[in-house]
């Protein structure tokens, strides 16, 4: 085990220095640079001569060559400094610190509430296979997996805006600031998120369910008189678990990647609404180190998921 | 309240606006040099009788900026409370007249090419350094002399700005090479703000990184970008009377939709821009202010007139006169922004026609059957009598500009000329590469902006030949004589009647499809007091030290 994830982490590298490589000529490559940007911050009053944008750029440190500039920010990031805003020098890592929990909160919980959700649906509906249960279930998945999340946050709050004159407050409060105006802020897109992710959930239960409830083993454990909820909880949900466990950590990933447009539909000022201001901004260092450390975050949580394997079932071994 | 905008009334007040002259005399019907500014006797304060202290205002828009440095671009949305200016706009009239800010008078030489401002006694920094001219003189000479690598983004509004000099601790002298009449106006941006000359030494005169200390109403408590940033009152202010709330808090609300929620629910107290619908909501209520609040943004079709067919003043002309912009403002009105018919200038701009009349003129008239029959024949008096194309039209790749601007356009010109186009999304970020390169035949955006509401700025930088911003690669000589008039000229009458002559000439051989100018539409708590946003001329975001809040 430990040799497998110390080998993980190593393939991890290079993985990690091809985002870095690709993350930083990208920012260089596409048209447009922080200067560009600025000319059209302040729409049509302003044209700067070569000579000026020259020496604006060499200001900010771009006038380097790429190969330079890109060993100064990695001799940077392996000090853990994470450097600052292109204009403002505000610390990246305070950017994170700030914003990262409540966009890393939404997601886990998001996660949480939907195998709350989703896995009770999955296990009656496999369980109830054929009955009028289990096509209600299966409707309201399929009617939940079609519609987008993003849609249902915009009708909530829309909803309660018309209804109660109310929506979630805009601003960032802590969890330890104050938590009932915090909850007010991550319930919703928790429990929007939460049912889309747990319809997917349910269905990949009912179908894992569905094939291990047909194996020897489930037979044999109900032909020694286990009780129902013994065989299909104890028995059969532990085997279909694995399935449930992937889908769950590529959400987790993707939910922390699309924080993007979640944060956007449900007004949360987390991680991915700061990426989105600085991609605007074209402020180069906070959004190479931002896509750094999603990067970071979806290699851990991958191998979190590969390890994950083996202690859910003992049959799977890391050689 | 739903405090409705009228245009005709802003029309009617408009051309009665003192651009530039005296302090607070109002309503003058012209303007001359060699007069004496009259400086309001009292300090600015409140418009109602009797505002009440305390409390903090909630604003919800896009309260972010890139940096801190005003004269380089930072926004002034966030950061106008902290400083002061010269001479400001008076938030107590709606944004009408010009009145005193660190000056507190000011003479205009005879000839017009020299300013001497006497200014406020007694008034210090942020952080304690005593105000003085060297401080006036230190920030616009960096503006007009930028040092090294800084961005001067205002440089050319103060173009014909010589030198700046403080003549003692209280006057300042300002010396243009020719006159310019709008120079006052020019000082009201809310960007024109006036730093510390010790400041800008100390910090190697760039201010990007650090919010600078002002002369303002308000600090800077605390500096969220992209979040809120929180402003708390300046006990030590020079005009005793304000500021009367304690603080603002200004959320980063980037989605319009969001911001008239906000305001709907009480999350916020205030915002100037908020979505259509949002907004037609707050009108039906009691509890709610809303105003439409005519802007100095427009949107325009910008045509590159140096590629065929385009270089062609007929086939200008005839899209001028047959595209329906009755039709484009429709569709932008309904899903954006509220749009006017106008000429080439803001609807508010004090040479503006009316909107009836305008609405009678070729090209601007509903009825498209006789400027389509013309249109028609000038294209084929071109040489198209069938259209052409398909021509490169771009826009930027928001949903707004993408789904709704573009394809509108691209409609118009397919159905009323037969020009066919192909739509190219652009990055909004990256439309200012475009201009500058000119790799386009059409960008359908709203690159014809300014910062005044007298358009000589406007038509100097954007349709001027060979001007640094004519994105449109307007080329008319005859247009350049009248603008080396308009600029120079103060006497209102002549400059209306200069203004008319340049309005037929752009009609006559357009530079690009004009849409209209914009409104911003604003909706704020009944609690809102002391800004007169219902009787506002212009949408201006940045000051409101007069604001207060009825308990």
């Amino acid at each position: 085990m430990r040799v497998y994830i110390l080998r993980r982490l190593l393939l991890a590298i290079p993985t990690l220095f091809g985002v870095t490589v690709l993350i930083f000529l990208a920012m260089r490559v596409i048209p447009g640079d922080p200067l560009a940007m600025m000319e059209a911050s302040e729409g049509a009053t302003i044209v700067l001569s070569e000579a000026e944008l020259a020496t604006a750029r060499a200001s900010l440190g771009l006038d380097q060559p790429y190969h330079v500039q890109y060993l100064d920010w990695m001799g940077q990031v392996l000090r853990g400094d994470l450097g600052e805003s292109f204009w403002r020098g505000d610390k990246v890592r305070d950017l994170v610190l700030r914003r990262g929990p409540i966009t890393l909160e939404i997601a886990m919980m998001t996660v949480v509430v939907a195998w709350v959700i989703g896995i009770p649906i999955g296990i009656v509906s496999a369980v109830k296979q054929r009955s009028w249960l289990d096509y209600v279930t299966r409707l309201g998945v399929i009617l939940f997996l079609a519609v987008p999340s993003f849609w249902l946050g915009m009708l909530a709050i829309t909803g309660s805006v018309l209804a109660f004159s109310w929506r979630p407050p805009l601003d960032l409060v802590q969890i330890n600031e104050d938590p009932g105006r915090h909850l007010q802020i991550v319930a919703g897109p928790i429990l929007v998120l939460g049912i889309g992710l747990a319809a997917v959930i349910a269905r990949f239960t009912r179908s894992a369910m569905l094939e291990v409830l047909q194996d020897d083993f489930v037979r044999t454990a109900r032909a020694k008189g286990l009780s129902a909820s013994t065989v299909n909880l104890r028995h059969a949900l532990r085997n279909a678990l694995l399935p449930i466990i992937t889908v769950s950590g590529l959400a987790f990933g993707g939910l922390l990647g699309g924080s993007v447009a979640v944060e956007r539909a449900f007004g949360v000022p987390g991680l991915g609404a700061a990426l989105v201001l600085a991609l605007n901004e074209r402020d180069w260092m906070v959004i190479q180190n931002l896509v750094l450390l999603y990067g970071v975050i979806f290699v851990v949580v991958n191998l979190v998921v590969d390890i994950s394997y083996g202690l859910v079932d003992p049959r799977i071994r890391y050689q | 309240m739903g405090g409705r905008y009228s245009r005709r009334d802003v029309i009617a007040i408009s051309g009665a606006v003192v651009l530039g002259g005296a302090a607070v005399t109002s309503l003058a019907p012209g303007r001359t040099f060699g007069q004496e500014a009259t400086p309001t006797p009292d300090l600015l304060r409140a418009p109602e009788a009797d505002p009440q202290r305390g409390g903090m205002v909630r604003t919800a828009w896009g309260a972010t900026t890139a940096h801190y440095d005003l004269h380089q671009g930072a926004s002034s949305a966030v950061l106008a409370n902290v400083y002061d200016l010269l001479v400001m706009k008076n938030l107590a009239d709606g944004l009408r007249t010009i009145i005193p800010g660190l000056a507190t008078s000011w003479e205009i030489a005879d000839d017009g090419l020299t300013y001497t401002f006497t200014l406020r006694e007694g008034v210090t920094f942020h952080d304690g350094t005593p105000f003085s001219a060297d401080d006036v003189a230190a920030t616009f000479n960096r503006i007009i002399f930028p040092p090294e690598g800084m961005v001067s983004v205002y440089r050319s509004e103060l173009g014909p700005v010589e030198r700046v000099t403080a003549l003692d601790p209280t006057t300042v002298e300002f010396v243009l090479s020719s006159p310019w009449p709008v120079f006052l106006e020019v000082l009201t941006n809310p960007a024109m703000v006036v730093y510390s000359q010790t400041y800008l030494e100390a910090n190697d005169q760039d201010l990007r990184r650090e919010i600078a200390p002002g002369t303002g109403p308000f600090i800077v408590t605390e500096a969220l970008p992209g979040e809120k940033f929180s402003l708390a009152r300046n006990e030590d202010y020079w005009n005793p009377e304000l500021p009367y709330i304690d603080g603002i808090e200004m959320l980063h609300v980037p989605v319009w939709t969001d911001r008239g929620t906000a305001v709907l629910t009480g999350q916020a107290d205030l915002s100037f821009n908020v979505s259509p619908e949002t907004w037609e909501e707050g009108a039906t209520r009691d509890d709610i202010g809303t105003a439409r609040l005519p802007c100095l943004n427009s949107h325009t079709a910008i045509i590159n007139n140096e590629h065929e067919p385009f270089n062609d003043p007929r086939v200008r002309r005839a899209i001028h006169l047959a595209v329906s912009k009755q039709n484009l403002i429709a569709a932008i009105s309904a899903t954006q922004e509220p749009v006017f018919l106008t000429t080439w200038m803001p609807a508010v701009a004090p040479y503006a026609p009316a909107e009836e009349e305008l609405a009678t003129r070729p090209g601007y008239r509903p009825d498209k059957e006789e400027d389509i029959a013309e249109a028609k024949r000038l294209m084929a008096e071109a040489g198209y009598p069938d259209g052409f194309g398909p021509i490169d039209l771009v826009t930027a790749s928001d949903p707004q500009h993408s789904g709704i601007n573009g394809p509108a356009v691209q409609e118009e010109l397919r159905r009323s000329l037969g020009i066919e186009s192909e739509i190219r999304l652009v990055e909004r970020g990256l439309l200012s590469e475009l201009y500058q390169s000119g790799d386009f035949d059409i960008i359908v955006e709203g690159a014809f902006t300014s910062n005044l509401v007298d358009p000589t700025l406007l038509w100097n930088a954007n349709l001027r030949s060979g001007a640094s911003t004519n994105w449109s690669r307007y080329a008319n000589e005859d247009f350049d004589a009248l603008l080396d008039q308009i600029t120079v000229e103060a006497d209102e009458t002549v400059r209306q009647e200069l203004f008319d002559q340049g309005v037929a000439m752009l009609d006559e051989d357009p530079p690009f499809l004009m849409i209209g100018f914009c409104a911003h539409s604003a909706m704020w708590h009944a609690s809102v007091k002391g800004l007169a946003l219902e009787d506002r001329l212009f949408s201006q975001f940045g000051r409101f030290e007069t604001v207060w809040l009825e308990q």
